[in-house]
């Protein structure tokens, strides 16, 4: 199923205007990074400052509150949104390492705080990157690929792909690397199945969701997969090692890490 | 007015609020592709010839000998009309039988769904855009004639054939005057309703042939 | 509604009962092969039909935004436009008549037929009178009510409901329709040609097209300035429905009605296009009088009948109205992830899918619809097909969130707080309290990371066809820390 790089491209270009590269970001490390695979945000923040950025980490972020938002409780999202606004202050970027929370930070916080006007809501959302269009879009970034050969295949979620409108940069960013060959797996443009409380409220639908997409994954003959999204990835990962398979997927700011480091473990 | 009526009109008027339609953004105008006269000829042949339509380009006196080889081809020897086309079609009288409409559908249905193999019928205009046939029946053309018999011959001029069915609305300014009933037709019947299998003659025609007039 | 718990409901009705049953149909049918195998082709076809139909991006996004908007226009003005349509028709000849429930048009629609002794009647596509379960109606009246769109004709003769509401027969294949050709049609020759299969149906229904005494249609748009009915069809049984009986009764949702006839074709190249990828349908049919004196055919009498069944509790609230944007594309199932796996049935609603799971709630209640706003992952594919932009993932999380509503809360949507248990409030209570104190977030952190061999094995739903992860030995926010204090001791 053929993508539409250059029409998104375009009208991913004309949407949003970017500012020049700044000297500092903040890093939204989302509650899953930070639980459960805490890797991937170290290794987004050694790429963010390769690039001569300070990273600033405020230790006051939780969760975006996409859980509760999601489950119709939207007043308990609410007050949570406003605190991550506070935990966030200066006027620099806020990166965040996954396509969902980045939708839910940049789109559903403007809905859902439209009548908080002393926030100055708007501007925080317009300071919200997604962490592969941060690098592909704002820094620019020329990656210099060590690693050996191999062929991948990119999983980019649902949030990044319609919400951000962002799935061209992840693409973009593993295109750079001379020795890695994307492929492209079926059904590429279709949801794993995760939809966080989805998958436990509606876990056989969710299961045969994601039961597909490890079968489309494994149908190509990539060694991994690539994204930037873990919720996703936990879903998938999680299915993968059910199934007792080998084939795994790294977030992006690792495997970029990885291939320009040299260190390709 | 009766209870319902009133009732579901209060609901809707009462949550409408103060807001009226100038509220909105002013609706894009869709631009509308340009082609030449020509290029709309080879659009509309060329849609409905993808739609399955057999498209005949003529010349106007070649109508009755197109009309006479399309059935004898088919082995159908009676072909039914409207009553302008009688004239016209006169000098294949001897070969192939030609019947007009009866005086009225009612009491004559099951003739016409068993026993009129063919119908012709003209067009009012035709569009280019969609490959479509337009036509407002009438007395002498009625409705079932392009729908019941298995074979629809339907005349077209060229010089009637329209951009798009937008412009073809404005042109003819069909919003002060609408017929009982008008059609747009773009090929036979069809359907694929059985496992995405397109399959031709679904209820109407299985067969629609365009004698396109220069 | 409990009085007749023990009688079939021959009214819209009878789906609550039906979509109260998603669970258990869900598993049902994600455990049957073959109907996965044939939605799954069927959704291929169809998304890829639709693909080829919109080779310009630029030109759909205009198309789209255009359509939108007209749509919400007519909405706006829908009192004031419900009101011109019915003085135009009326002019023009042609009666209508209003119900706001289901039961209300099924009898208006009986007693015309009645009224002209009729007994046969043929009915073309009508998601709205699948809405009302007219046939079922009719039935018990003695009226025969015949399908004729193939789709709903083998439908109907399978005993069963559409199951997509462009092809509502998408859920069988060519031998599971021969089958029942065999099982249904004296002297069928068995066969799973298509085209065979077609000019079976064909001629089984051109005998009852020919002796019908009334024909009943649904209506994709209303003409307010013209007093039009449009009916967009392939197969020429909608035509034959509305010309050849003497009576023709059209029934369809108030929200149909579009002000200007300029409102017509771009309305309709966006609907043809995004529900099977044709630029047009092989008919387009426009209908604004009965048969007028000196005309040979068409029917004597028409008749329109307008129900609102839920759509005025959509329309009060204005992000709600929305849903009554629709076309009736079927393009958000087409697309849906979740109507793939679980085909139309499933939900048990009259109209499946991303657009089923909106509009429902209004129709049978939030309480019989439960299940449907939580079905979602919230992929967003619906949304970013529907030809007029109706935000379904956010509609969806709307009623998500009137579904576990508080008590005493004004009313919004019949059934709302449905969802509701004390026990979820109380965690997504302790979940805000969590995520906005850094000391007991940091706390959680401490305690998941150092208990994380106290993870469990299974943990329901999710553990069925995943492994769970465990916490990290250190949350990301120690990690760096600790990385933050190594170059300051640099």
């Amino acid at each position: 199923m053929p993508a539409l790089p250059l029409a998104s491209a375009k009208r991913h270009t004309s949407k949003r205007v970017y500012p020049p590269k700044p000297a500092q970001v903040y890093l939204f490390g989302t509650c899953l990074a930070d639980t459960l695979f805490p890797q991937s945000g170290l290794d987004a923040i050694e790429l963010l400052e390769r690039q001569g950025l300070e990273v600033l980490f405020p230790q006051g972020q939780s969760c975006c509150g996409q859980p509760a938002y999601n489950s119709g409780y939207e007043d308990e999202a609410r007050v949570v949104a406003r605190h991550q606004i506070k935990q966030f202050p200066l006027d620099i970027p806020i990166v965040v390492i996954s396509g969902s929370c980045g939708g839910m930070l940049r789109h559903h916080y403007l809905d859902m705080l439209k009548h908080d006007n002393d926030l100055e809501v708007a501007a925080f959302c317009e300071r919200i990157f997604e962490f592969t269009e941060f690098l592909t879009c704002v820094l620019e970034v020329k990656l210099q690929d060590q690693g050996a050969p191999e062929r991948v295949a990119l999983h980019t979620s649902c949030a990044a792909r319609r919400e951000m409108d962002v799935h061209i940069t992840g693409k973009a960013l593993l295109e750079q690397l001379g020795q890695v060959e994307l492929v492209e797996h079926d059904y590429i443009s279709e949801c794993c199945g995760f939809g966080g409380t989805f998958a436990v409220k509606h876990g056989d639908i969710s299961g045969a969701m994601v039961q597909d997409k490890v079968k489309h994954l494994l149908a190509t003959d990539a060694v991994r997969y690539v994204s930037a999204d873990w919720g996703c990835m936990m879903n998938i990962n999680g299915a993968l090692e059910y199934q007792q398979e080998a084939f795994r997927g790294e977030h992006i700011a690792s495997y970029l890490l990885r291939r320009t480091r040299g260190d390709n473990a | 007015m009766n209870s319902a009526k009133a009732n579901i009109l209060a609901k809707l008027k009462m949550q409408l609020p103060a807001a009226t339609d100038a509220a909105l953004p002013a609706e894009p105008a869709a631009a509308p592709e340009v082609r030449s006269p020509a290029q709309n000829v080879e659009q509309f042949v060329r849609l409905l010839t993808d739609n399955h339509a057999e498209v005949m380009r003529i010349k106007r006196a070649e109508i009755a000998a197109s009309v006479k080889t399309l059935l004898q081809q088919r082995d159908i020897n009676q072909l039914m009309c409207g009553s302008g086309w009688v004239d016209a079609l006169q000098e294949i009288e001897g070969e192939i039988s030609l019947n007009t409409f009866y005086p009225s559908i009612d009491g004559n249905k099951d003739t016409l769904f068993n026993s009129v193999p063919a119908a012709i019928t003209g067009s009012r205009c035709a569009i280019a855009a969609t490959g479509s046939i337009v036509l407002w029946p009438d007395a002498s053309e009625p409705r079932s004639l392009s729908l019941v018999p298995p074979l629809h011959i339907v005349v077209v001029e060229q010089s009637a054939i329209y951009n798009d069915f937008g412009e073809l609305i404005r042109k003819q300014r069909w919003s002060e005057q609408l017929p009982t009933n008008a059609v747009l037709i773009s090929g036979p019947s069809k359907t694929a309703d059985i496992q995405q299998t397109l399959a031709y003659g679904a209820h109407g025609p299985r067969e629609l042939v365009v004698l396109l007039v220069e | 509604m409990n009085t007749r718990a023990n009688t079939i409901a021959t009214d819209g009705s009878k789906y609550e009962a039906s979509a109260r049953q998603f669970r258990g149909n869900v598993a049902r049918d994600l455990a049957n092969p073959q109907l996965r195998e044939n939605f799954r082709g069927a959704m291929d076809y169809l998304t890829d039909k639709r693909r080829q139909a919109f080779p310009s991006e630029d030109e759909l996004e205009t198309l789209r935004r255009k359509c939108q908007l007209i749509k919400q226009r007519c909405l706006l003005k829908l009192p004031e436009l419900l009101e011109q349509l019915e003085s135009k028709l009326e002019q023009n000849g042609i009666q209508v008549h209003w119900a706001e429930t289901t039961a209300e048009a099924n009898t208006i629609i009986a007693e015309l037929i009645q009224r002209k002794n009729g007994t046969k009647v043929v009915k073309g596509k009508s998601m709205v009178s699948e809405e009302t379960a007219l046939n079922d109606h009719l039935q018990a009246q003695g009226i025969e009510c015949l399908e004729t769109d193939m789709g709903e004709y083998i439908v109907q003769m399978a005993g069963e409901h559409p199951s997509h509401i462009i092809m509502p027969a998408i859920h069988q294949n060519k031998s599971q329709v021969a089958d029942l050709f065999a099982h249904n049609i004296p002297g069928f020759d068995y066969t799973t040609d298509v085209d065979t299969l077609i000019r079976t149906g064909r001629q089984a229904l051109r005998d009852k097209f020919c002796h019908a005494d009334v024909g009943v249609t649904g209506v994709n748009f209303a003409v307010a300035e013209t007093g039009t009915l449009c009916l967009v069809e392939n197969e020429g049984n909608g035509r034959m429905v509305s010309t050849v009986p003497e009576m023709h009764i059209a029934i369809t949702g108030i929200e149909k009605v579009v002000e200007l006839l300029d409102d017509v074709p771009p309305l309709l190249s966006l609907l043809t296009r995004s529900a099977t990828g044709q630029i047009i349908s092989t008919y387009f049919n426009m209908i604004t009088h009965p048969r007028r004196e000196g005309e040979k055919d068409g029917p004597k009498e028409v008749h329109l009948v307008l129900l609102d069944n839920g759509r005025s509790q959509a329309f009060a609230d204005e992000e709600l109205r929305q849903t009554l944007q629709c076309i009736r594309c079927g393009a958000c199932m087409n697309h849906c992830p979740v109507y793939t796996r679980i085909g139309g049935h499933a939900y048990g609603t009259v109209y499946p899918g991303p657009i089923g799971k909106i509009v429902s709630p209004h129709m049978l209640g939030l309480e019989a619809t439960k299940d449907l706003p939580t079905a979602s992952s919230l992929c967003g594919a619906c949304g970013e097909v529907c030809p007029v932009k109706i935000p379904i993932p956010k509609i969806l999380l709307r009623l998500r969130k009137e579904s576990v509503k508080a008590k005493g809360e004004p009313l919004v949507v019949k059934g709302q707080g449905c969802n509701r248990k004390p026990l979820e409030a109380g965690i997504w209570k302790l979940w805000s309290r969590l995520n906005t104190s850094p000391v007991i977030y940091a706390i959680a952190m401490w305690l998941a990371s150092r208990g994380r061999w106290l993870t469990p094995a299974k943990a329901g739903a999710w553990t069925r066809v995943r492994t769970l992860p465990k916490p990290a030995r250190r949350p990301l926010r120690e990690l760096v820390k600790q990385r933050e204090q190594r170059r300051e001791g640099q």
